[in-house]
């Protein structure tokens, strides 16, 4: 397989394009039928291969402009084709190698060419395929040259805009520039009038290199300095997260939940296909003489499972019960029928409003709501009279909240009821498990009326939770 | 059918003039995915939003290649029984009720319970042989000599654990059936499924296909559509009307106008023998474009503005 595809693919894994090893052998034959010489049928191509939704293909466009486009600027400098002042010109003439064609005896040579051909050394030099490819603009070889050099010095592991230096010097080295700067220094010496012409071919190289280390830098290291922002914010306390941070968090909890989503529509195969209702058609074949001619069909329909979600949305607690909902919410592919409820002194559905606006301006509005004081024993009095009776063996019930009930009657009588009918009542909280039950935390009576409790207070957690919510109410 | 020669498919630019013969104008995007599609041997999941031709893509592609089209409409509840196969229950039953009669000569002679049983037993295979089975469009496409194309239509609509019946098929074209075994493909159909996005289709379900995502066409390419489905339109309205309907996709409406709506405004305007567009006649007929009341009255302040831009550029 190409290598520059296996590192393109890499690039795309840091820019969250999921891509499966299946897809990559995909890609790869899709290469070897259409070929590099077309690149925009093969950007085409690639994309259909590698990037699933439009959002990746616009990922995916992007990157592949930036990874295989890697046309070089136009470097060719109009002053190089400037005739050269006409002086005696014996020594070009009499070069005993004779290798000069036609072509180039047509253009009068210039400073440097006539200085290399008065020395070896430099001759040397300017014959190097770097130079010739400076000399006659070959943007093709050198960014060939550049590529591969890069490839040899690691670039693709750039990490920190601090390396950027570093590459640069040892890309520069690999592809021969020590020679280069060496024979400026002795052009310099010997006060030579070719000493400019070669030190701008030199400054070319130096900027080409410069902006491809740039370009790679970009590539590469941004998506790992995104992956790594990404691990920590997971872990972090969902309450410490800086303002700032926010939309990261967003984006990332959909990620998750897009993740999770995946994972858990991959059912395995599943027969759906009804069974013949025997007792019913054989009792219709009785009336025709057993002939069973009429058909019964009995069909399995399967309950749907359902999600209550009560979340306090007291100062407290509000910051978690914002990601729980964000994140039940974008998996409503998975998940089809969640309602929810917040509370903090009394207790209403909020549903409804997730039906209406954007999940992130819902989740606004019911913080404004429902926002206060926290009171479990009215919340959940409220909740009974809503939804107890909708609660039966497909539902399961989460509740997000620190438990914490200012000395009020905790009410435990209703967890109860609701324990007894649903499927499973779970309870998140967001304090760690140490401070259950101290102070005002009523948490250790109501775990007793609960399937599972948990603590939980950052992504990390709330994803495994979800995860294996998932599992249980397929 | 991947193994056959099809001269119509032999190069990109081949299939985009195969494919305008016979009315479809595709971009280079479309005729790559097809052209891949044969290459590789791979479904193509088509997505886009209503109306930009998913669904004309695969009939068109039948014509081209001039084999059947099996058409699967997926819905909520779709099952196997309803797509891939279902046991002919009645013929099996009619059959059994000849065997009751021939039961006696059958066992003629048997010695004992157990040859007698072992006897009956041989019936029981031959009632779910391929005799007994009706084919339904999964499996009708692959039992087709010459191939076919299969196009699974809407299948955001179907139910995730239809997808998972799909993912056999896809890979392998084969089936399995537990009574019979492994059904394999006479000649592996070609393959399109569409999806309007109503839900994430699996990520399973994806990576065993191409993905072509076709968005709203350029100008460019709708005034080639229109020519196309339309030819009698001049040439000055039909850059006018296409310009007109870009500019109301820009617009925040329930549902803007997919293609299929600017070709019959384009029917209704030649109609109305009129060679440029001006702000009466959109009046008149806006509602071939706008199919909500709502967007209709949202659009009307904006009317002269954009009439004027259309006939402008
Ligand atoms: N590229 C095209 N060339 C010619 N005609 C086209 C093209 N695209 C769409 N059309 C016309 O638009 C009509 C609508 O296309 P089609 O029914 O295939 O859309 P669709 O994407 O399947 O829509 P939906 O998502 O609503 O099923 C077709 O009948 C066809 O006449
Ligand atoms: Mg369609």
């Amino acid at each position: 397989m190409p290598e520059s595809l296996v590192s393109f693919i890499q690039v795309l894994r840091t820019r969250d394009v999921r891509i499966s090893p299946a897809e990559t052998l995909d890609a790869t034959n899709v290469l070897a039928v259409l070929g590099w010489s077309d690149r925009a049928r093969l950007r085409d191509g690639l994309g259909m291969a590698l990037a699933k939704t439009p959002e990746e293909e616009a990922i995916f466009n992007q990157c592949f402009d930036q990874f295989f486009a890697r046309q070089l600027a136009d470097f060719s400098d109009s002053s190089e084709n400037e005739p050269a002042i006409e002086e005696e010109d014996s020594s070009a003439g009499d070069d005993p190698t004779g290798v000069d064609s036609d072509s180039s005896r047509a253009e009068l040579p210039s400073p440097l060419e006539q200085a290399a051909a008065a020395d070896p050394a430099l001759q040397a030099v300017v014959d190097s395929p770097l130079v010739q490819a400076l000399m006659n603009n070959d943007s093709n070889t050198l960014s060939l040259a550049m590529s591969k050099a890069g490839e040899r010095a690691g670039l693709q592991n750039i990490q920190m805009f601090t390396q950027k230096g570093q590459f640069t010097r040892r890309i520069l080295e690999a592809m021969g520039e020590e020679q280069l700067r060496s024979a400026v220094i002795e052009l310099e010496k010997a006060n030579s009038p070719a000493q400019a012409q070669l030190q701008r071919y030199r400054d070319i190289l130096r900027q080409q290199v410069r902006d491809y280390v740039e370009a790679q830098y970009l590539l590469h290291a941004e998506g790992k300095t995104r992956q790594f922002m990404e691990e920590v914010l997971s872990k972090t306390r969902l309450s410490n997260i800086e303002h700032s941070y926010l939309h990261r968090v967003h984006e990332l909890v959909r990620k998750m939940a897009r993740k999770l989503a995946a994972r858990h529509s991959r059912k395995r195969r599943e027969y759906r296909r009804g069974h013949l209702d025997m007792p019913r058609t054989m009792r219709r074949g009785v009336v025709n003489d057993g002939l069973m001619f009429d058909v019964y069909w009995r069909r399995t329909r399967r309950e749907k499972p359902q999600i209550l979600a009560i979340c306090d949305v007291s100062g407290s607690v509000a910051a978690y019960a914002k990601f729980l909902l964000l994140f039940l919410y974008s998996l409503q592919d998975v998940l089809p029928r969640v309602r929810s409820f917040a509370f903090s002194s009394h207790l209403g559905e909020v549903s409804d409003l997730f039906e209406q606006h954007p999940v992130e301006k819902a989740i606004e509005l019911v913080n404004w709501k429902y926002g206060g004081a926290t009171d479990y024993g009215t919340a959940l009095g409220d909740f009974a009279s809503l939804a107890l009776d909708d609660i039966n063996s497909n539902t399961t019930v989460i509740i997000l909240g620190d438990a914490r009930n200012n000395r009020g009657d905790p009410r435990l009588d209703i967890l109860q009821s609701i324990y007894q009918r649903s499927r499973q009542v779970i309870w998140l909280n967001p304090e760690s498990r140490i401070a259950w039950g101290t102070g005002d935390s009523e948490m250790l009576r109501y775990q007793s009326a609960c399937h599972f409790a948990a603590e939980c207070n950052n992504l990390k957690q709330l994803e495994r939770i979800i995860d294996q919510l998932l599992k249980s109410t397929r | 059918m991947h193994t056959q020669d099809f001269p119509q498919l032999t190069s990109v630019q081949v299939i985009k003039d195969g494919f305008e013969s016979f009315g479809y104008i595709c971009s280079d995007k479309i005729a790559t995915a097809v052209y891949l599609a044969f290459k590789l041997r791979k479904p193509v999941l088509v997505e886009g939003p209503p109306g930009v031709g998913k669904t004309e893509l695969a009939k068109t592609m039948a014509q081209l290649l001039d084999t059947p089209l099996i058409r699967l409409q997926c819905y909520e509840g779709l099952d196997e029984a309803k797509a891939l196969y279902e046991w002919k229950y009645g013929k099996q039953l009619l059959y059994t009720q000849v065997l009751k009669e021939k039961l006696g000569d059958l066992l003629h002679g048997a010695q004992g319970l157990a040859e007698s049983v072992q006897r009956l037993h041989q019936f029981g295979d031959i009632f779910y042989s391929e005799e007994f089975l009706e084919p339904r469009p999964l499996l009708k496409a692959m039992q087709q000599e010459r191939g076919a194309i299969l196009l699974i239509d809407e299948v955001d609509k179907s139910d995730y654990e239809f997808e998972s019946l799909l993912l056999e098929i896809l890979s392998d074209y084969q089936v399995s059936i537990p009574e019979i075994g492994t059904i394999k493909a006479r000649s592996a159909p070609m393959v399109f499924l569409t999806s309007n996005n109503t839900r994430e289709i699996s990520d399973a379900l994806k990576r065993r296909c191409l993905h072509l995502y076709i968005p709203f066409p350029t100008v460019e390419l709708e005034e080639r559509i229109v020519r196309s489905r339309v030819p009698d339109v001049d040439e000055r309205l039909r850059h006018q009307l296409v310009e007109f309907v870009h500019s109301l996709r820009q617009l925040d409406l329930k549902k803007v106008p997919a293609i299929s709506e600017t070709i019959d405004w384009a029917r209704s305007l030649l109609l109305l023998h009129t060679d440029k567009l001006d702000e009466e006649l959109v009046r008149m007929t806006l509602n071939v474009l706008l199919k909500f009341e709502d967007d209709i009255e949202a659009t009307d302040g904006e009317i002269v503005q954009l009439v004027r831009q259309a006939t402008e550029s």
